[in-house]
């Protein structure tokens, strides 16, 4: 039976995760971006990003684009199979029957 | 870990709208663009070909400088806005790709002076094709699916083409399989999370 993730379960967190779930495997999103999606603060997304990071989760990428200081974020291997199972039992916490 | 039912419900609720909203993110990046803007040039090269074939060259070499000149600008403004979203070795396999597109033509109109085809259908099936094998490779290369599957089902619309429709039907037979599958490819890139 599935697991909810209680780093996962963190409202933040798992907005961060649903977001980055959404990308193809491999691909990245701009701090900026995802900050604007989940509209976050740079302290607040940054804070659970590296809660996230800490976990293996995610996986943060600083670089330079035309000069420029860039993040891109994107989730790992295990952090997709976690976010699986987070929702996996979520939606057996819905079907299951009513106490 | 326990949490209500609603809790529950509202968890995956708000997973299912941050996820959309994520991917209304790709939906604008410059791959649907460039897909819509070759669609669509496909489709009125054909389509100008089958109702005036003495202007064949002009057709193709005029539309295909348009469609040149569109693929510089969408790719200058992604670069310059900065996509949000990018492959891992993005700038790697974006010159790569541009060296094999520029090669690729290089070799196809190589081979075409060296088989000196004698008929139309027989260079545009040809150019077709190998512009479709840069699909598939790409679409292996980089894994991006729908590159590789657009480059398989047009290869087969224009073998489909070739060998099986009446060559005077061949134009506007290829408009809507060839083109039409690009630009159908691009909007559906574009619209589907919408």
């Amino acid at each position: 039976m599935a697991q909810l993730d209680n780093i996962i379960h963190q409202p933040v967190r798992l907005q961060i995760m649903s977001s980055l779930v959404a990308l193809d495997s491999g691909e990245q999103v701009d701090f900026v971006h995802l900050r604007k999606i989940l509209k976050l603060t740079d302290g607040n997304l940054g804070a659970h990003l590296a809660r996230l990071e800490e976990a293996g989760y995610i996986k943060t990428d600083k670089t330079f684009i035309a000069r420029k200081p860039r993040t891109f974020v994107n989730v790992t291997g295990k952090g997709r199979d976690a976010f699986q199972d987070h929702t996996a039992a979520l939606k057996q916490i819905i079907e299951s029957p009513q106490k | 870990m326990d949490i209500s039912r609603e809790q529950a419900k509202d968890s995956l609720e708000q997973i299912d709208a941050i996820s959309a909203r994520t991917r209304r993110a790709i939906a604008s990046s410059c791959d649907s663009a460039l897909l819509i803007i070759w669609g669509l040039i496909w489709i009125a090269a054909f389509i100008g070909t089958h109702f005036f074939l003495a202007w064949v060259w002009f057709i193709w070499l005029g539309l295909c400088a348009i469609g040149a000149a569109a693929t510089f600008l969408v790719v200058r403004r992604q670069f310059r806005q900065a996509n949000p979203i990018r492959m891992p070795a993005d700038k790697r396999i974006g010159q790569r790709i541009f060296w094999f597109w520029a090669l690729l033509f290089v070799y196809a109109f190589v081979w075409l002076s060296i088989l000196k085809p004698h008929h139309g259908i027989q260079v545009n099936a040809f150019l077709c094709t190998a512009i479709m094998f840069a699909y598939v490779v790409i679409g292996i290369w980089s894994e991006t699916r729908y590159m590789l599957w657009l480059g398989l089902a047009v290869t087969g619309t224009t073998l489909i083409g070739f060998y099986l429709i009446p060559p005077s039907y061949y134009c506007l037979w290829m408009a809507p399989t060839a083109g039409g599958a690009l630009l159908g490819t691009g909007l559906y890139i574009r619209l589907r999370w919408r």
